[in-house]
Order: structure tokens, then sequence, then C-alpha cells
């Protein structure tokens, strides 16, 4: 591998075009418009180029993509965009199959940014519009097409394999299981694939269009994707395993945990997911040319202070409301995404700190318009996760709302954890080994199915690591026979 | 993916009945159980209860209501497609055997379930009973698509007495508990008068099983739009009913809850009945 010699350390990051605030508060398109090849390449320049059994960043993502291996096709290749990121493309394909998506939704601050090392003396390389600049160059320039089609499998009829669930973490495992040469079928039970990509993450976010590809890479691939199918109730998992070699539980985290406080049947009380499922895969921003309907008053409270809550805020201005974040822990303890959270504030979200929401009042028609919180006071104490503390202080204040979105968080939906002889753990996800296999032989899991609510990048893994463990077991299974 | 349509006719002047192709459906549908369909593709997500689940095919009683009932009614013929349908959605009722079991209803879902639910409770041996309560001669269906089939006893109600006895089905439920003659007793239908019937049969301690409809937009437990609070517990009408307990219902908020989107629903059907005269279709 061609590592430059000697690189000149230029301390500040290339930066990202972005649509200015007044215009992208208007609509629902992409906020941040990415690099530019010669940007791209500029940017690339700064990498050291850590020797890849030390560099930090490798170790940072979960799925250990050749960070430095891909930055350096860019560099290496600089006279020729197509092949320079042909060969970018190859690298992290080995590892990772939807950059598109990662590069935009990745905690990258958390991961493959956190400790490269060019934070000790300046800014970090962004890695993350990097690797979404390759993937979106090679999708808009028919390179992916040519790679996919290097990709082919060499052989099919391996087995066949029921995939349930079509996010991330069954996306993935799909894709690699037919290029290994299986047989593969998506149950999905919404009637569009994607998982959160598709009704939860905002189109400002990530376009439908980036999505749609990837859905049509695995059908390249060979992968059938049944919509409008419920595992477990249109068909079960002890159906599936009559029919199918193996069978992969992708379902997510997708139930809402909603606060059981007086007032919770208001309207225009949301949860998260239904405010974005209307908005994101209803198009309800666009009734009624849309059937879908949505109210949504001029002061929204959006409570929770994660992914989920940072996309319902903004969503809500999109709908040209007031938006206050309410949180009950500290502006340090808020857990999205920094880039979503500076937007957000960009954008003209208000953030409140240490409110515990204990009532919703309700007007005379049974909607909401307030709520009564309760003042948190944080303790020196920490808990597992390192969050400080939190105590309720016996003070108490009401804002006025008439839009209320609770974003507090998510637990795996119950319809796939009733399945007879499949063992759960008690916050209701599934219990697993370390082959990622389920109480049940055959059946694997993966995802925030088995994580609670965690990341893509992390769903990915998982469908990757179970591909592989599904193939061994079904050879075996065969060798046995 | 071809759900097609393969029968559609009136039911009476303000309901009607369709029939879809939907195999993956109908081949694991129990009573109980609802399905969620889509017209087209940007259509919304619409629940509704199902009479009949044969040969690969889905039936269903709408009521012409608003944008999406009467869309479908004006622009659906048989042999297209709907965009998508989806279940089956919700538990089933558990079917064994009580004794005498009633079905009550007074509208276009409940006189889908009645007929579901009887047919399967009178396979299980029990004595069945059916109440169908309709406002007036004009909207009693057609005698084909009524549950007496089914029934041991049917009982008709108009509210004029037009036809079949004149009051509601509360006043038949009534004199069939004096007559002890009630074991267990579902319902579906107006939900005004399921909470009626909860305080109705509550002193007497007859199991009571009523539909809770509620707004939906996944079906499946992911949107929480459906919630109700059931006893101390919030419960998804979608995932875990949507037939309950009448008696442990929150009856106030969830006849307060089906109106959530009244004004915006108002606006879609305004407008599409004004497309449908802008094209002389009415
Ligand atoms: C609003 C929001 C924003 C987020 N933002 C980010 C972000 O910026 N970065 C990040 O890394 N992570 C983010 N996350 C988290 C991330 O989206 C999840 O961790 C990830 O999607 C999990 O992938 P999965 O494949 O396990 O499940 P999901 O994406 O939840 O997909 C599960 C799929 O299974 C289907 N399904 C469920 N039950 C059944 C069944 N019984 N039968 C058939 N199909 C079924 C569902 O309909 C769904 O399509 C966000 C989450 C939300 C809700
Ligand atoms: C479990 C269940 C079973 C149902 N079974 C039937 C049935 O067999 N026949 C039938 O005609 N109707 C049934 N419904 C009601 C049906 O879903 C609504 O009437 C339909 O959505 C109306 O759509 P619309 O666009 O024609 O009217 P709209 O103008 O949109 O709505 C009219 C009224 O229908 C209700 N409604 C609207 N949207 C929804 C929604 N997404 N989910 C639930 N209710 C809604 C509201 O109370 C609203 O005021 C059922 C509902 C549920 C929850
Ligand atoms: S997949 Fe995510 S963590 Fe890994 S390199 Fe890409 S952006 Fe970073
Ligand atoms: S740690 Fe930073 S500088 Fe080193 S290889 Fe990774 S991205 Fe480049
Ligand atoms: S309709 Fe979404 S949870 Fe019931």
């Amino acid at each position: 591998m061609a590592r430059r010699k000697k690189p000149k350390l230029i301390k500040e990051k290339v930066p990202t075009p972005e649509r200015p605030v007044e215009e992208r508060i208007k609509d629902f398109e992409e906020v941040n418009l990415g690099y530019t090849f010669e940007l791209a390449v500029k940017e690339a320049e700064r990498c050291l180029q850590c020797p890849a059994e030390y560099a930090p960043c490798i170790k940072g993502c979960p799925v250990h993509i050749d960070i430095p291996g891909f930055i350096s096709k860019l560099v290496e290749y600089r006279d020729n965009p197509d092949k320079a990121v042909k060969e970018a493309l190859r690298v992290i394909w080995t590892d990772n199959t939807l950059p598109a998506i990662t590069g935009r939704v990745c905690p990258q601050e958390d991961q493959c940014e956190k400790n490269c090392v060019m934070g000790k003396v300046g800014d970090v390389i962004d890695i993350g519009k990097l690797e979404r600049f390759v993937a979106d160059y090679a999708r808009k320039h028919g390179i992916e097409d040519e790679l996919l089609e290097e990709m082919r499998p060499p052989v099919c009829g391996k087995g066949k394999v029921a995939v349930v669930g079509a996010g991330p973490a069954g996306l993935t495992c799909a894709g690699e299981l037919a290029k290994l040469g299986y047989d593969v079928t998506i149950y999905e039970a919404l009637h569009k694939p994607g998982g959160v990509l598709a009704y939860g993450i905002p189109e400002f976010r990530l376009p439908k269009e980036i999505l749609e590809k990837e859905l049509n890479k695995l059908r390249k691939l060979g992968v059938e994707i049944l919509t409008n199918h419920v595992v477990g109730r249109t068909v079960t998992i002890e159906e599936l395993l009559e029919e199918y070699d193996a069978v992969f539980i992708g379902t997510g985290a997708g139930t809402p945990k909603l606060l059981n406080i007086p007032g919770i049947l208001l309207g225009r009380i949301y949860s998260a997911n239904e405010f974005l499922t209307r908005i994101n895969l209803m198009k309800a921003y666009e009734f009624p040319e849309y059937d879908t309907p949505i109210a949504v008053g001029k002061k929204v409270i959006v409570i929770g202070a994660g992914n989920t809550a940072m996309d319902a805020a903004r969503s809500a201005l999109r709908l040209g409301s007031e938006v206050t974040i309410a949180y009950r822990r500290g502006r340090e303890d808020m857990t999205a995404r920094i880039e979503e959270i500076k937007h957000a504030e960009e954008e003209g979200v208000k953030f409140e700190f240490f409110l515990q929401p204990v009532e919703f009042i309700g007007d005379e028609n049974g909607r909401v318009k307030a709520v009564k919180f309760e003042r948190m006071r944080p303790l020196e104490e920490r808990d597992r996760r390192g969050k400080r503390k939190i105590v309720g202080t016996g003070e108490y204040v009401t804002l006025p709302a008439d839009t209320v979105i609770i974003a507090i968080g998510l637990e795996p939906n119950r319809i796939i954890t009733e399945t007879p002889n499949l063992k759960t753990n008690p916050n209701g996800t599934l219990v697993v080994d370390e082959n990622l296999m389920t109480s049940i032989p055959g059946v694997f899991a993966g995802g925030d199915a088995i994580r609670g609510e965690a990341t893509v990048i992390l769903a990915m893994g998982d469908g990757k690591k179970a591909a592989k463990a599904i193939c061994d077991y079904i050879e075996k299974k065969r060798a046995n026979a | 993916m071809g759900y097609r349509i393969t029968a559609k006719q009136d039911l009476s002047p303000i309901d009607y009945f369709v029939e879809v192709e939907a195999p993956h459906i109908a081949r694991a549908w129990k009573p109980g159980q609802f399905v969620v369909f889509i017209l087209h593709e940007r259509g919304e997500r619409v629940p509704m209860s199902v009479y009949k689940a044969e040969n690969g095919k889905i039936g269903m009683f709408i009521r012409k209501l608003g944008k999406t009932s009467l869309q479908l009614y004006y622009e659906f013929n048989v042999g297209d497609e709907l965009y998508s349908i989806v279940g089956p959605l919700g538990k089933p009722i558990k079917v064994k055997h009580y004794g005498n079991v009633v079905f009550a209803s007074d509208a276009v879902c409940g006189q889908a379930e009645n007929y579901a639910t009887l047919k399967a409770m009178k396979k299980a041996g029990n004595y069945t009973i059916s109440i169908q309560s309709f406002e007036n001669k004009q909207n009693v269906y057609p005698e084909e698509f009524l549950a007496k089939p089914v029934a041991d006893e049917h009982y008709i109600t108009t509210e004029d007495g037009s036809v079949g006895r004149k009051g509601h089905y509360l006043d038949v439920v009534k004199e069939l508990i004096e007559r002890d003659k009630v074991d267990i007793i579902f319902a579906g239908g107006k939900l005004g008068s399921l909470a009626k019937l909860a305080e109705l049969t509550r002193p007497y301690g007859i199991p009571t099983i009523t539909t809770v409809r509620q707004i939906m937009v996944d079906g499946t437990g992911m949107c929480g739009s459906c919630r109700i609070l059931y006893g101390d517990e919030i419960k998804f009408a979608c995932r875990d009913g949507p037939m309950f307990d009448a008696h442990k219902v929150d009856w106030e908020d969830v006849l307060r809850r089906a109106n959530r989107f009244l004004e915006q629903e108002k606006l879609a059907k305004e407008r599409y009945l004004e497309e449908l005269r802008a094209k002389g279709v009415i």
C-alpha cells in the first residue's frame, strides 16, 4: 500500500458546505451538502496515515473499516477521481456495505473520530464526511454498480435463509448471505423496507433516495423483500423454520416508551415514533396531498435528548412551530450526535435542562395545553453510563405547550418476543449466545432487537457477524445430515 | 404484489362490501384480528375489521366516512389493486365453549365482527345469539351479509322499529340478561354504545369483550397512537387488542382520542368531495 512519506500537519479540518438556516428550515431537504472531490482530497491529505495495526480510528469503528486505507486511495489516485473512489469504496465495502448511510448517521465523535491522533494537535479527520463522499460519488457515477457486478455471488443455492425485519441489521445480514451464495427472503412488517432509516430518520438527515439505492443493491444480489408480512402474525418463526435452513431476527427496538403520568392520553401528545412515522414514512408534511394527517400547534415541547428527540424537534420546526427540548439531565448528558445538536441549535430549537415531566395539563377539548415539570438537580455521583445522577428538588414549573412529543426511549417490539421458546432478557431484548444464536436453534438475532436502542453501525455489524455464523451453522447441519 | 379487488357491492346507502386478494393474510387470520390497508402510494394506513377470510381473500365492510373510504368506493373497482394490505394484526379472541355467546353490533365494523366471531363460536359448540342494530330500514344489510346463518338466535333492531325490534342492541341485551341467557358478550361498533354496554353488564359481572377502535398508524405496536388506559396500564389497542375486557377500559379517553384529527379529516373530505363534484362523479 502506497503511504505518503512526510505529511505536513494541517490542523484545521476542511469544512463541508451546509445549506443556510433560513433556507433549510423551510423544507425537508438535506442540510449538509458533503464534500466535492477536491475538498475530499484536501481533507484526506490531512490524515497522518497511522499504520493499520495501531490506527486508533480503526479501533473506534465498530466494524473496523480500514480508514487510513480508504483515505489513502483518494490521495493516491487524485488525478483520476473515478479510480480513486472505486478503490476507496472497495476498501470500505470489505467491512461496511452501507457507507452512504453510516457516513451520515454514525456518532463519529464517539467512534472512529474519537481517538484520531490529529485531535491532539487540531481538528480530527472528518472520517464520516469522507466515507459519505466516497459512497455518494460512487453512487452518482455508476461506480457502485461496477463494483457490485464484481461481487455477484459465485454460487447460489447453498441454502435458504429468512430474515425478519428490513432495518440495517436485517439488510446487512441479507446482503452478506446473498454474497455467500444463499437464497435470502426478508419479511418486513411495514409497507416499505428500511426500518428506522425509512420511518424514523428524516429526509433532511438521510435522503430516502439513498436508502432506495441501497435496497436496489440488495435486490441486484438476488435478495427478495416481502413487505406487509408481520412475523408472529402473518407467519410464525416456527413456520419459517420449516421452510428455511435458518432465520435471522432483526426486528429492532421499535416500541416507544411512554410516560405513565396524568394526561398521557391527551390529544397532540405523540410518541416520537408516531410523529416521525407520520412525517417520514407517510409524508404527512405534504397533507392533504398525502392522506395521512398530522396536527401540530405553535408551541411544541419535545421530551428527551437523543437522536430521536433532535429529529422530532427539527421536524416540528419545519412544520412551522416553535420548539423547546426539555431534558431531565444536563447539557453534557445529551445522547444525540453532536452535529444534530448543533444543527438543532442553529435552527432555533430551545433547550431546557433538569426538567422532569410529572403531568400533562389539558384544555376543554382534551388537548394538551401545558406540561408540569419538576426541577431536577445533578449529584456528584455517577451512574453506570457515567452520567451524573439526578434528584428532584420539589420545585415545579409549568411550561405552555399545544403539542408534546415524547422521545424518552424505545424497547423491543413484543410481537416477535412472544414467540414460544424464544428467550428474552428482563428489558425485552432477545437472549443470544456468542454466535448471535437465540434460544431457538437455527434462529439468530442482532441489532436493536438484542441491544435495545443502539446504533445503525452496531446493527450492521451484528448482521454481518450473524451471516457468517448462519453460514457455519448451515454447513455444519448439512455435513451432519 | 397485487392485492386485487375481487368483489365490491353496496350493503346499504352508507356501507359497502369489498373483497381483496390477500392470501398471506387469509391463511393466518382468526376472529378478533384486523388488517391495515393503503389505497395508493399517497394513501393513509387504514385499519379494518374482517368479515370473512376464505380462499385467499379478505372480505371487509366499509363505511363511507372520509377521504379514504370514499375514494375506495368511487375510484376502485373489481380488478383494481390496493397498494398494500397487512395482517392479520392484533390478538385473536379466545374461541372455546362458553355456553351462550352474544355478539352485539351497531355499526359497520361491528357487523363484520359479529358474523366472523359467531361463526367461530358456533363451530366451538356455543349457543350463539346475534344482535345487529341499524338506524332504519334502508340501512339494514341484505340478508346474505347478516349474521343469521351463524346465529342460533338472531335479532335486528332499528331506531324507528321499521325492521325488527324498535330500539337498540342495549335494549335486547338487557332482556337477555334478565332471561339469564348471557354467559359472555362480545360487541363492536359505535364506541359510545360500547361504553354504555360496559356499564350495563358490569353489575352482573358478565364477561364483556369489545373492540376498542383507536386511531392507528402502523398497527404493529410501533407508534403508540392507539394507546389506551386499561386498569392502570398503558396498552396498545393494535398489539394488545383490539378486543379488550370492556370493564377495564377507560372509555372517556377512548371516546375523546377518536377525534384527534377531526379538523384535518374534514379538510381532506371536503377537498375530495369537491374533486368528485368537479369530475361529475357525484
Ligand atoms: C428517530 C431515530 C433516529 C436515530 N438516529 C440515529 C443516528 O443518527 N445514528 C445511529 O447510528 N443510530 C440512530 N438511531 C438508532 C438506529 O436507527 C437503530 O439503532 C437501528 O436502526 C437499529 O437497526 P435494526 O436493524 O436493529 O432495527 P430497525 O431499524 O428498528 O428495523 C427493524 C425492522 O423490523 C421490522 N419489524 C419489527 N417487527 C417485525 C415483525 N414482527 N415482523 C417483520 N418485521 C418486523 C420493523 O418494521 C423495521 O423495519 C436512531 C433511531 C431513531 C428511532
Ligand atoms: C381495529 C379497527 C377496526 C376497524 N374496522 C372498520 C371496519 O370494519 N369498517 C369501517 O368502515 N371502519 C373500520 N374502522 C375505522 C376505519 O379505520 C376508519 O373509519 C377509516 O380510517 C376512515 O378513513 P377515512 O379516510 O374514510 O375517514 P377519516 O375522515 O380519515 O376518518 C373518519 C373517522 O374514522 C376514524 N379514523 C380515521 N383515521 C383512522 C385510523 N388511521 N385508524 C382508526 N380510525 C381512524 C376517526 O375516528 C375519524 O374521525 C376500524 C378501525 C379500527 C381501529
Ligand atoms: S462506519 Fe461509522 S464509525 Fe466506522 S468509520 Fe464509518 S462513520 Fe466511522
Ligand atoms: S487516527 Fe486520524 S490521522 Fe490516524 S489514520 Fe486514523 S484518521 Fe488518519
Ligand atoms: S397503531 Fe401504532 S402502536 Fe398501535
